[in-house]
């Protein structure tokens, strides 16, 4: 083989993992400064996590992605450790170590490379930019209403208008299967077909079960419990108990509250938006927009995540995986200012040293100058 | 700004004529593509905002959960091999048939212990999915593109996982369903993100068409 072959080799990076840089970076900068700033206005404080942690920070109990689709590796004395698949799992943990007698709420925002190891061809990138915030130790709908205001006013800030951020609640499903005796592995499944809009699959697994018919016309009516106001008009006629009634309170308490935020004209509900685990306890979202197959955000209330780490503190969060939401503003072709390029000055020998005193002078009034010999 | 089409990927051959079929009774008629000769790749309604292409039927839940397309139509399988995150909305009841573990008479024994046996399908996540999770046996599975039923008689395999309609492909050629893994139809799929973007359109498509289907 030649030395120049073995060379061309190492020039493509592995799947699902690429270079940024040049125009798209900047327009990458420039976005996630905006969505920064919008978290920074609503007083939220940058934290930093470690890249990789124990294993057990991820794991099936506290997680939201499969262990399988974890990258684990061992450290020197055997310990496993993990690449973060995202960053709740370590802001609890903070939230548990240095805020454990802290009454009043904590908010953290956060900005990193999260990695997956998904299977391949499915056209996904294992590692990813994502941005989010966390507000931990308020239970309110004030404190739901307000994570879904800074979402908007996030997207809204990268020049995107056309999106809607769609809100269920994890507590209506729960309420129903509860006081129906449901067990968990029918639940679980149920949970699966439900989120998936799949009506006949998730009647299909009643009837197996033997649930009564109210029960069934009740959960297979989630799946058609989506739209606007109506949907929770809808969704009041199926609660037969209290969990489920609350939870549509809550719906309504917080679209009243993002209401004197001017901002409900973006939200609708989707009482059907159910996470495949068990982690999401109140009300869950995610933000959609033209042009990507994928969330632009996902977000929602985990009371008992913090909990897991030993500090018993409702929480509530969202996340926006950045790269997807600058694919979408690519096919939105919406525009996004760049940084003025640089001057570029020509020098010689002779004439370096005035050629570099100007540079100097225009660098000190802010000025970008790139020195190039003629 | 420019009119949104909702756009629909139907799967190339009887399952499209069905779906065309069904679409004309809740009114929406695309002649165009009734046409056999026609070139064209994409057909409109006007009227309704409708917009249908014709693809290969493992690309249709590629398409949808792209966006690409809003709305699919596909065979169950397909769903199940190629786990796409689309929402499957609709059983459109028509297109029915099973999929099997089938081989020769003898080769039953085999599936009713753990013992390692070769298996060869078309659906190497189906296949894998059914010994490995439902019957906790350690298979080999290889996958192959087609004529499927070639792989027992020729030694290539001990049992095939693969579509029965009528079964006479099967008996021609000495061969027998031993388990059914799952019965199969045509569903649609939709976007997640069309579902919640056009919520009101493609919720009516849905009750239209389960309407017809109820008749």
């Amino acid at each position: 083989m030649k030395l120049s072959d073995s060379g061309k080799k190492l020039l493509h990076t592995p799947e699902g993992l690429r270079d940024i840089y040049g125009e798209e970076l900047k327009i990458k900068g420039n976005v996630t400064g905006k969505i920064r700033r919008e978290m920074h206005l609503y007083g939220y404080e940058d934290i930093q996590t470690p890249t990789f942690e124990f294993f057990d920070v991820f794991s099936k109990e506290i997680g939201t992605t499969p262990s399988r689709e974890l990258y684990k590796f061992f450290d020197k004395d055997g310990s496993t450790l993990a690449l973060r698949p995202d960053f709740t799992p370590s802001c609890a943990r903070c939230a548990a170590k240095y805020y454990m007698d802290e009454k009043e709420p904590i908010r953290f925002c956060y900005e990193g490379n999260a990695y997956t190891n998904t299977s391949s061809l499915q056209g996904k990138q294992r590692e990813s930019t994502q941005m989010g915030v966390e507000l931990i130790g308020d239970d309110s709908a004030f404190a739901d209403a307000e994570t879904i205001a800074l979402l908007i006013n996030s997207l809204q800030s990268t020049g995107l208008s056309d999106f809607r951020i769609s809100v269920g609640n994890a507590g209506y499903f729960r309420g129903i299967c509860e006081n129906a005796g449901i067990d968990e592995e029918t639940e679980f499944s149920l949970r699966e077909f439900i989120s998936g809009k799949n009506f006949f699959a998730a009647e299909k697994l009643l009837e197996e079960s033997g649930a009564g018919m109210e029960v069934s016309r009740n959960l297979l009516g989630i799946t058609e419990l989506i739209g606007s106001q109506d949907a929770l008009e809808r969704a009041e006629e199926y609660a037969d108990n209290e969990m489920s009634m609350a939870a549509v309170k809550r719906l309504r308490d917080v679209y009243e509250v993002l209401g004197q935020y001017g901002l409900e004209k973006f939200v609708s509900f989707d009482l059907s938006m159910l996470s495949k685990y068990n982690y999401y306890t109140g009300i869950i979202f995610k933000g959609f927009t033209y042009g990507v197959g994928d969330v632009i955000a996902t977000g929602g209330r985990y009371d008992d995540l913090i909990g897991r780490f030993g500090k018993n503190s409702p929480a509530v969060g969202f996340m926006i995986p950045v790269d997807a939401l600058l694919e979408a503003m690519r096919r939105q072709k919406i525009k996004v200012e760049l940084p003025e390029k640089a001057t570029v000055i020509k020098y010689n020998e002779e004439d370096y040293k005035k050629k570099l005193k100007k540079a100097q002078e225009l660098r000190s009034e802010g000025k970008s100058v790139r020195m190039m010999p003629e | 700004m420019e009119k949104k089409y909702l756009t629909v990927a139907l799967t190339k051959g009887r399952l499209a004529d069905k779906t065309l079929d069904l679409f004309e009774k809740i009114g929406i008629t695309v002649d165009e593509m009734k046409d056999k000769g026609t070139r064209k790749l994409i057909f409109t309604n006007e009227e309704t905002g409708l917009r249908f292409f014709l693809a290969k039927g493992p690309d249709v839940p590629t398409y949808v959960e792209y966006g690409a397309a809003d709305i699919g139509v596909v065979g169950s399988d397909i769903i199940m091999e190629e786990k796409r995150r689309v929402y499957e909305v609709l059983d459109l009841g028509f297109g029915k048939c099973r999929m099997c573990v089938c081989g020769p008479d003898k080769a039953g024994e085999l599936l009713k212990h753990h013992e390692m046996i070769r298996v060869a399908s078309k659906y190497p996540n189906i296949a894998r999915d059914y010994f490995y999770n439902i019957k906790q046996q350690t298979v080999d599975i290889i996958k192959l593109n087609g004529s499927v039923e070639l792989g027992p008689i020729v030694g290539l395999s001990d049992v095939i996982v693969d579509i029965v309609e009528t079964g006479s492909t099967l008996k021609e050629n000495g061969l027998k369903v031993l388990e059914e893994v799952c019965p199969l139809s045509a569903r649609m799929i939709v976007n997640q993100v069309s579902m919640q973007m056009d919520t009101e359109r493609i919720s009516k498509l849905i009750f239209d068409i389960k309407e017809q289907l109820g008749k």
